[in-house]
């Protein structure tokens, strides 16, 4: 266990332009030649950004076995939330995040809520 | 019999019922030490829980103000430097790393962010116009994305530790409510089975002990029956009758002993 | 006597670019913006103004983007009605505006092309302003040896890439350089025109806007260089402009500064720009900070610019004020969309 946890350095990112680019400053991003590692970041851009894409792009990056943490835009996982929902497994970790034009809604959140209903509220 | 349905197909016999109770015992040593894991990590649970949704809110906050330093950015470059800055990602600088945790014999891992000083992507990003801002962002943004790695911590926790209080409670009750009534009822029909035998027993010994004894009186009656047709004989042979009569119930008594013995055992052959 | 023909030639674009200026937002009107609860409210204000309808064909969600977007479509349209009634040395002088914003398309289309992205997509990411016909041919080039002999040679831009010739291989690194030579170069070679072309009030005017603009590159690149190994000395020399306040007594020194401190020493003992250090040292916000003072330094000098007349450098005196008033726009903009209401009143405003 220990050492496919070491393996996961990195953060993966699924969000809109503003985002990433705070984010890439942050300097999460991670460019390389492997194949099916080319970026660990998609730039949502409305109107032209699939929902498959997204789809795809979430499939792709919680696949992987170096990212630890994989950030998205909680308008974009309300996109692809039967996935997020239902998505059980430790890592890499998903984490919904607030954007610019969308603040963040703690209903929404997959996580949040487990915890009420586990507390059944 | 109580929970005929419901025990273990053993052998109603004494070893088992050793066998049995030693298992009833560590199945309860084992439900309260599960017990007690189980509201350790419960425990646990809810402080994270808690946690998380500070964090989540907290997030919300930090991640506001981070976007809002981009804005700025913005503001003093006049236009969008995401492209830029997209563009001129080449490695990592934030990277985290994984740590582990344990909690009552659950291993939780942690997040650590680990910030590699040596890459700048973004050196000339702004470099005639805004550099102050871009600088300013990338912080800003640097403590938001360390924020947000406590929080994936968190809630990796969390994921982690609902998964094992759910395997730990799912023992507690099946001990609770399957190996030990199971366990129990087994002892119990052990046990009933076990009186059933004694109580067999026991009235078979009555039983003998009443053959006997009836074949004790027959044998008296007849001893008897002889004695008084020798006395008759001996009366009236005019013998010498106190001697005799001493005798013969010495006799009488060593051949009662003599029978008891030689009866019960014909019986266990039996 | 040179305002005597002036109308003949270039009255009639003079006058429209008076107009537009008297179109800019005034004080009172930024305070109505900045009372607005959210964007809606803040198109309604808007629409009270110059901008008019500029938001209504816009239909859904209002954003931010959105808003900066569309007031940047009317300041194009704006200036290329400008240019469309030019001639002679006026349209010269656009072209030589644009030139700027070519240089920025140039280097991403560049950046574009170095990492394979889709040419449209990079297409409309261009400044509208620094369009040309063969910008999308730019993504043919490999290097900047090619790039020059087949692509810029054409361009007006050619003159400008004499020096960065020398930069065999394209990295990130480079490219930043190379938008800094270009557009010392490209300041140098406007400052010359405006000398050889221009008359008297044109030529103080746009002498002043120039070397500022110039002392701001120089500031800034030695400001973000500081803690940038990457970067000699000499390296940083060549990016600064050749005129300016700060030509040529400091930029020796401030190449070769070495903490903030100094930098700040050597900056501060020109007079104009005395302030612009005061509190930008306070990096939390709040008070004003170095590109404030910038923004607000050029807008009195575009200000004072509109109080001669018969002059041509009111269009540039225009354009950069229209172009403070959108980034204000969308900074209140932001503000109000991120509630962030407490640094509303971060904005420039001179009228």
């Amino acid at each position: 266990m220990s050492e496919s946890m070491n393996k996961r350095k990195l953060l993966a990112v699924i969000a809109e332009e503003d985002s990433v680019t705070g984010l890439l400053l942050a300097g999460v991003g991670q460019v390389s030649n492997e194949p099916g590692k080319e970026t660990n970041f998609l730039t949502v851009v409305p109107g032209k950004t699939t929902v498959d894409q997204i789809d795809e792009a979430f499939e792709a990056f919680t696949a992987r076995d170096d990212i630890g943490i994989l950030l998205i835009n909680q308008h974009l996982a309300d996109l692809i939330r039967y996935k997020v929902d239902s998505y059980t497994k430790a890592f890499p970790a998903i984490l919904e995040i607030p954007s610019k034009d969308h603040p963040y809604d703690p209903e929404k959140d997959s996580i949040l809520k487990k915890v009420r209903r586990l507390f059944g509220e | 019999m109580s929970g005929a349905g419901n025990r273990e197909q053993v052998f109603p016999t004494r070893m088992t019922l050793g066998l049995m109770k030693v298992k009833l015992k560590g199945a309860q040593q084992g439900h309260s030490l599960l017990k007690r894991k189980s509201e350790a990590l419960t425990q646990r649970f809810r402080d994270i829980t808690q946690r998380i949704d500070d964090a989540k809110r907290k997030m919300g906050r930090v991640m506001q103000v981070a976007a809002f330093s981009l804005a700025e950015v913005q503001y003093a470059t006049g236009d969008n430097i995401g492209y830029q800055v997209q563009e001129s990602v080449q490695n990592a600088r934030f990277q985290v790393r994984a740590k582990q945790e344990n909690v009552s014999g659950v291993y939780l891992p942690t997040f650590d962010s680990f910030i590699n000083e040596d890459i700048n992507d973004f050196k000339m990003t702004g470099l005639g116009r805004g550099g102050q801002q871009v600088q300013r962002a990338k912080l800003v943004y640097t403590k938001a994305v360390e924020t947000l790695v406590e929080l994936a911590s968190l809630q990796t926790a969390f994921i982690i530790l609902d998964e094992v209080i759910k395997v730990t409670n799912r023992r507690v009750n099946a001990i609770e409510h399957v190996v030990i009534p199971r366990t129990e009822n087994t002892i119990a029909y052990i046990n009933s089975e076990l009186d059933e035998l004694d109580r067999e027993e026991f009235y078979r010994l009555k039983k003998v002990q009443e053959k006997k004894q009836e074949a004790v009186a027959a044998a008296e009656l007849e001893e008897k029956e002889k004695k008084e047709k020798t006395n008759a004989v001996r009366v009236t042979k005019n013998q010498a009758e106190g001697d005799i009569v001493a005798e013969v119930s010495e006799l009488a008594a060593g051949d009662d002993s003599g029978n008891i013995l030689k009866e019960s055992e014909d019986d266990i052959i039996f | 006597m040179e305002g005597l023909f002036f109308n003949v030639d270039y009255g009639y674009v003079e006058g429209v670019v008076r107009g537009y200026k008297s179109g800019l937002l005034t004080r009172n009107q930024y305070v109505n913006l900045t009372q607005c609860d959210n964007l809606e409210d803040l198109k309604l204000q808007l629409s009270a103004t110059d901008y008019g309808n500029f938001l209504s064909s816009y239909s859904g969600q209002l954003s931010t983007s959105v808003i900066q977007e569309n007031l940047s479509k009317k300041l194009y349209q704006q200036f290329q009605y400008l240019r469309s009634n030019s001639l002679g040395t006026l349209s010269k002088f656009l072209d030589y505006i644009t030139y700027g914003y070519m240089i920025d398309n140039v280097l991403l289309m560049i950046t574009g092309t170095l990492h394979e992205r889709d040419k449209s997509e990079i297409l409309s990411k261009c400044h509208p302003l620094g369009w040309f016909d063969t910008l999308p041919t730019l993504s043919i080039a490999t290097d900047i040896e090619s790039l020059y002999s087949t692509v810029l040679i054409d361009t007006p831009l050619a003159p400008f890439f004499k020096d960065c010739l020398t930069a065999d291989d394209l990295d990130d690194l480079n490219i930043e350089i190379i938008r800094n030579k270009l557009f010392k170069n490209y300041l140098e070679a406007f400052g010359e025109f405006i000398h050889k072309n221009f008359g008297l009030p044109d030529v103080e005017i746009m002498d002043k806007l120039l070397s500022f603009e110039a002392d701001k590159r120089v500031i800034n690149i030695s400001l973000n260089s500081l803690n940038n190994p990457d970067l000699l000395s000499e390296e940083k020399s060549a990016l600064f402009p050749q005129f300016g306040l700060l030509y040529p007594l400091y930029h020796h020194q401030l190449s070769v500064a070495e903490d903030i401190e100094q930098l700040k020493l050597l900056v501060e003992s020109v007079a104009e720009y005395k302030d612009i250090f005061s509190e930008s040292a306070d990096l939390t916000g709040g008070a004003r900070n170095l590109e404030d003072w910038f923004y607000l330094i050029e807008m009195q000098y575009c200000k004072n610019a509109f109080t001669q007349q018969f002059t041509m450098s009111t269009v540039w005196a225009w354009l950069r004020c229209k172009e403070q008033e959108i980034r204000n726009i969308t900074w209140i903009a932001e503000c109000i969309a991120q509630n962030q209401k407490n640094r509303i009143d971060n904005y420039i405003s001179v009228f």
